[in-house]
């Protein structure tokens, strides 16, 4: 009786398992192939199950570059970098994967996200064209794609992400080295952080300079020529990204110049820690849970997975092309999906990792320099 | 109890739970609207008025502790601040966004739309009108109406009237005709504004016209120039006649329409062979002269020569050149690959050899040139995996070993379409907003000297081209801009890049610009090239390209003219060279081959219908990357070879054959 009643209980359990099988979809962009990927996942294998043909001008790169989903998944959006010169805004159904409308935005504009809060979407301008000028963040209505608003923010604003409770934006200057936070009501700047001030002083206040002997220092290996002396900033931190924990106390940022993460408390607005991790980490996220902080080495192609309480990097994984790129985590916590961009006309992909086995399950294949990327839908087999 | 009937009790349970919960929340959430008032809302320029919103539930009670927030759609026609207050700045409608907002994602949303009304009118302005006009002549009325905020407004529907239709009649154009000798107002009028000029209709002196031409006897294309005289009766001329340009024609080919174009300046051409009758008037009297138009016959065979395939990737640009050594050499692009440039010895056209190939990292190596030495090449660069694009200098002294001697990233990094090679000097692209100038004396160390940019809203450019120290870009809406960087028209030098004329045409698709000096007219064009993909474009299969070229005369820097153009039916004009000593044009025009056109001569009207073009080719490659799919991107002559690219197989040249007396029969294709 006790063998029967195991048996049955192990069918239940196949049959709930079985009813549990899941299905997962990511859009993806490959910058330069002017195309976007919808990768399915079905606990095992990734492919990719279309591939959508997108932007303008037939004989120019356009580069789609950020990608969102809308807050009801029924579309998705899609910045497009080059324009003439200003980029575009694209929102597609996630039916047909066709455009339903689109509007002009700034100089380059990239990473972007929709407050469910406002249901705005914030979308920063990257304007990744030579001079060190301040770019802007620009609001838009998805409803009417209508740029509402474009709000002044740091020199290379990237990376930007939404508070959980969809009230703030956060968003690095990549070459201005700040930290900006973005009311999405009221649209104001509430807050900036110098990062590499800040930078500088965690873990650093009790060295003293003045003891330092820079006679012994050999200025003569300095190559001068390259040094710009025209008092133009260049952060060193050179910051590509900021994730707002759910828990809305912190915000990671990804130092890409300084190979840390930058641990920022939300109350004291300062640097309160650093994750020493892989080469020029680039893109983060926070698995929805907040336990997990998933970061893509960009320098050393492999991603990072850390325990935040904890502090530690719990894996380091090797990605299956030499350019680790965007991070989105699938909304059960148990999938992350890294897109890697491949060097030259080696095509992009999207490998998928375990985040409980911490292992690379399987690559799907995508169209040159894949990039941001999107988690859209968690379906039932 | 059973694992079965545990497992059903429990997801009922979590189940009922989810639904009491979630509908709970739902139906809260439904009971909730944001509440405007007034719902209307319809305003002068300088009228003030508030939006007043307020979240309230279904019994339209207010809602405690939720605030709202107003976003304007067009902040050109009003803006609106925190608490609703609407500040006009131009007439239109303009919706106005109302959220409230809600960190547990239950925001509120509602939609208004406000109007901003058009002032009153203001007055009628009418252009420059003469006094006296002749009786039995037209003149056509010309004015702008403004309202009261000083506003030009577009949207008036003048009604045109006399105040004596004895002496002047009108029509619904704007056309006054003075019928009889003496005075009239004639009168603009729009919702009870008018404008009003007083003209005196005097006597007509004119009692003859005469009509004279440069030549009778002319070709389809050939510019024809008339000129008119009014006469009094004592044979002196009417200086102040006013003179109108008419003609009517007769095609030889009874399957075809005469066709041409008069200015009124007298200028003629004819598209189609045949007779035509040149008709000047002024009022009630005219004269006429009649021209007999023969077909242009230029047409020449062409002739495929070789072939530089290219087949697993697409290729872009190309420049062919003499080599240090003498021979001659070729070097391509490739276009949404692996960033490769190949260098090819085309010494003998007929077999063209790939003797070498850069890779960099890229993905679209866009364009390619070479300098006046033949040593250097440079090629542009974007979609590199660093982003840093930029250019690469490569020393071609020997093509057959090219090496890289330099990358060059800054102010660059947004990605370099187009480039170009003068004078040690490089001009790049940058992003598509401006061109840098960067000196390469030291091909090792290239550094930024200047850049040119616009500073009109949204510009953008597209190519650059120098010439005789003039850099021509083709700058999209804004069109061809002409920067003097060393010619000294205007002062201008590398260092110093000044801008001295320019010319936009409404399509804003200006893509390429080239100059061009007519020897045989002593008139100086720039050749303004579209591109348009009014299909897309489909990187596996066939394509289907617009747009043509403008023929644009700069002789008068400050005023330049379009005059002409070159439109090829159901295909795109693309890159394109021009050969000044025999005045002929090569032209990709992507799914139609290479075109080689007829460019002698006074250029006006439609050029192709004119039978200028000489000869054509298509390149077709059963084995291209995209197989019998041409798409030729450009072409260029080099030692009375022509040789061009195309999009899907590579490297080709062709050869024109001599032109042949006039009584040889022309074989046909």
């Amino acid at each position: 009786m006790k063998r029967i009643a195991h048996i049955a209980l192990s069918l239940i359990l196949m049959v709930a398992f079985q009813a549990n099988a899941q299905n997962y979809y990511v859009y993806v962009t490959a910058e330069s192939e002017d195309e976007v990927g919808l990768v399915k996942f079905d606990g095992k294998q990734a492919e990719t199950i279309e591939r959508i043909p997108v932007g303008k001008w037939p004989t120019e790169i356009e580069g789609p570059h950020g990608i969102a989903v809308s807050l009801d998944g029924k579309h998705w959006f899609l910045s497009m970098a080059h324009g003439n010169p200003y980029g575009t805004l694209y929102k597609y159904s996630t039916e047909t994967n066709e455009i339903v409308g689109e509007t002009q935005l700034g100089l380059f504009p990239a990473t972007m996200q929709v407050s469910k809060a406002t249901g705005l979407l914030y979308v920063v301008n990257f304007n990744l064209h030579g001079d060190m000028v301040p770019s802007t963040i620009s609001v838009v209505d998805p409803v009417t794609m209508t740029e509402i608003k474009q709000v002044t923010a740091g020199v290379m604003p990237h990376g930007s992400r939404i508070s959980h409770d969809g009230l703030y934006q956060y968003s690095v200057g990549m070459m201005s080295g700040d930290l900006l936070e973005l009311n999405t009501v009221t649209l104001n700047v509430d807050r900036k952080l110098k990062l590499d001030e800040q930078s500088k002083m965690e873990g650093h206040s009790g060295m003293d300079h003045g003891q330092m002997d820079h006679s012994k220092m050999d200025h003569s290996k300095m190559d001068h020529d390259k040094m710009k002396h025209d008092g133009m900033f260049h952060s060193k931190v050179k910051p590509t990204w900021a994730i707002p924990h759910p828990d809305g106390k912190r915000v990671y940022v990804a130092g890409n110049g300084s190979d840390e993460i930058l641990e920022i408390d939300l109350e004291s607005w300062k640097v309160a820690g650093k994750l020493p991790g892989g080469k020029g980490p680039y893109n983060v996220e926070i698995s929805p849970n907040g336990e997990l902080l998933i970061v893509t080495y960009k320098s050393e192609g492999t991603t990072g997975i850390w325990n935040l309480k904890e502090k530690k990097e719990l894996a380091r994984i090797k990605n299956s092309r030499r350019v680790s790129h965007g991070v989105a985590i699938s909304t059960d916590n148990k999938y992350a999906f890294i897109s890697v961009e491949g060097i030259g006309g080696e095509p992009g992909a999207v490998d998928v990792i375990s985040l409980t086995d911490f292992e690379l399950i399987d690559t799907a294949e995508l169209g040159k320099q894949a990039g941001g990327i999107a988690f859209w839908k968690i379906e039932q087999q | 109890m059973k694992p079965a009937k545990l497992f059903r009790i429990g997801f009922t349970l979590c189940l009922s739970i989810f639904v009491m919960y979630s509908s709970d929340l739902y139906a809260q959430d439904q009971e909730l609207r944001i509440k405007i008032e007034p719902e209307n809302i319809s305003i002068g320029l300088k009228d003030k008025a508030q939006i007043k919103a307020t979240v309230v539930n279904d019994k339209d009670q207010a809602i405690a502790g939720r605030r709202v927030r107003f976003f304007t759609r067009d902040a050109k026609i009003a803006e609106v601040d925190s608490v609703g207050n609407i500040i006009p700045h131009a007439p239109g409608t303009c919706r106005i966004i109302v959220i409230s907002p809600n960190a547990s994602g239950n925001f509120l949303r509602e939609d208004i739309t406000i109007n901003i009304k058009y002032p009153p009118l203001a007055k009628v302005e009418i252009q420059e009108m003469p006094e006296e006009i002749y009786a039995g002549t037209t003149i056509k009325l010309k004015a702008n109406v403004y309202d009261q905020e000083g506003f030009k407004r577009e949207d008036a529907r003048l009604e045109y009237t006399s105040s004596n239709s004895q002496v002047i009649t009108a029509d619904v154009f704007g056309n006054f005709k003075a019928v009889k000798t003496g005075k009239a107002a004639i009168i603009a009028k729009v919702e009870g504004i008018e404008g009003r000029v007083n003209i005196k209709v005097i006597d007509n002196p004119v009692v003859k016209m005469e009509l004279t031409s440069n030549t009778s006897e002319a070709r389809t294309g050939d510019v024809i120039r008339f000129s008119a005289k009014a006469m009094d009766k004592k044979g002196n001329e009417v200086k102040d006649a006013p003179l109108a340009f008419a003609f009517q024609g007769e095609a030889y080919n009874v399957s075809q329409n005469a066709s041409g174009l008069i200015k009124q300046d007298g200028r003629f051409v004819a598209d189609e062979a045949g007779l035509y009758s040149i008709t000047v008037s002024s009022g009630p009297f005219s004269a006429s002269k009649t021209v007999n138009i023969s077909p242009r016959d230029v047409k020449r065979k062409i002739n495929l020569t070789g072939h530089g395939s290219v087949n697993d990737k697409h290729t872009s640009d190309f420049w062919i050149w003499e080599g240090v050594d003498g021979r001659d050499y070729g070097v391509t692009g490739t276009w949404g690959a692996d960033g490769t440039a190949y260098f090819w010895d085309v010494t003998d056209p007929s077999n063209i050899i790939k003797i070498d190939s850069v890779q960099v990292d890229a993905r679209t190596v866009n364009d390619v040139k070479i300098s006046e030495d033949g040593k250097t090449c440079i090629i542009s660069r974007e979609g590199a995996s660093s982003r840093k694009n930029g250019i690469v200098i490569i020393d071609v002294t020997n093509p057959r070993d090219a090496n890289v001697i330099a990358t060059f990233t800054e102010n660059l990094t947004g990605g370099v379409h187009n480039l170009f090679i003068y004078e040690d000097h490089v001009y790049a692209l940058s992003a598509g907003q401006k061109y840098y100038i960067i000196n390469i004396k030291d091909r090792t160390k290239p550094y930024i000297v200047s850049k040119f940019e616009l500073d009109t809203p949204g510009h953008a450019i597209h190519d650059v081209w120098v010439q005789d120290g003039i850099a021509y870009s083709s700058n999209w809406a804004d069109g061809i801009q002409l920067v003097d960087v060393g010619n000294g028209i205007a002062g201008g030098s590398p260092e110093n890049p000044v801008q001295f004329a320019s010319y936009a045409y409404p399509n804003k698709a200006s893509h390429a610009a080239f100059p061009f000096k007519s020897k045989s007219t002593g008139k100086f064009y720039v050749i303004g090239g579209d591109e348009i993909f009014p299909y897309g474009l489909d990187l596996k299969g066939e394509n289907i390209a617009g747009g043509y070229l403008h023929f644009v005369d700069f002789s008068n820097l400050e005023n330049p003219d379009e005059i002409a153009r070159f439109e090829l039916p159901m295909a795109g004009s693309h890159n394109y060279w021009v050969d000044e000593e025999t005045e002929t044009l090569y032209v990709a025009f992507y799914n139609g081959g290479v075109r080689v056109v007829d460019i002698s001569g006074e250029l006006m009207g439609d050029l192709y219908r004119q039978g200028r073009e000489i000869a054509w080719i298509i390149p077709s490659d059963p084995n291209g990357y995209v197989p019998n799919a041409p798409f030729t991107w450009g072409a260029q002559l080099h030692k009375g070879h022509i040789f061009y690219s195309d999009w899907n197989s590579g490297l080709w040249s062709a050869k024109l054959e001599p032109i042949k007396p006039k009584d040889t029969k022309v074989e046909s294709k």
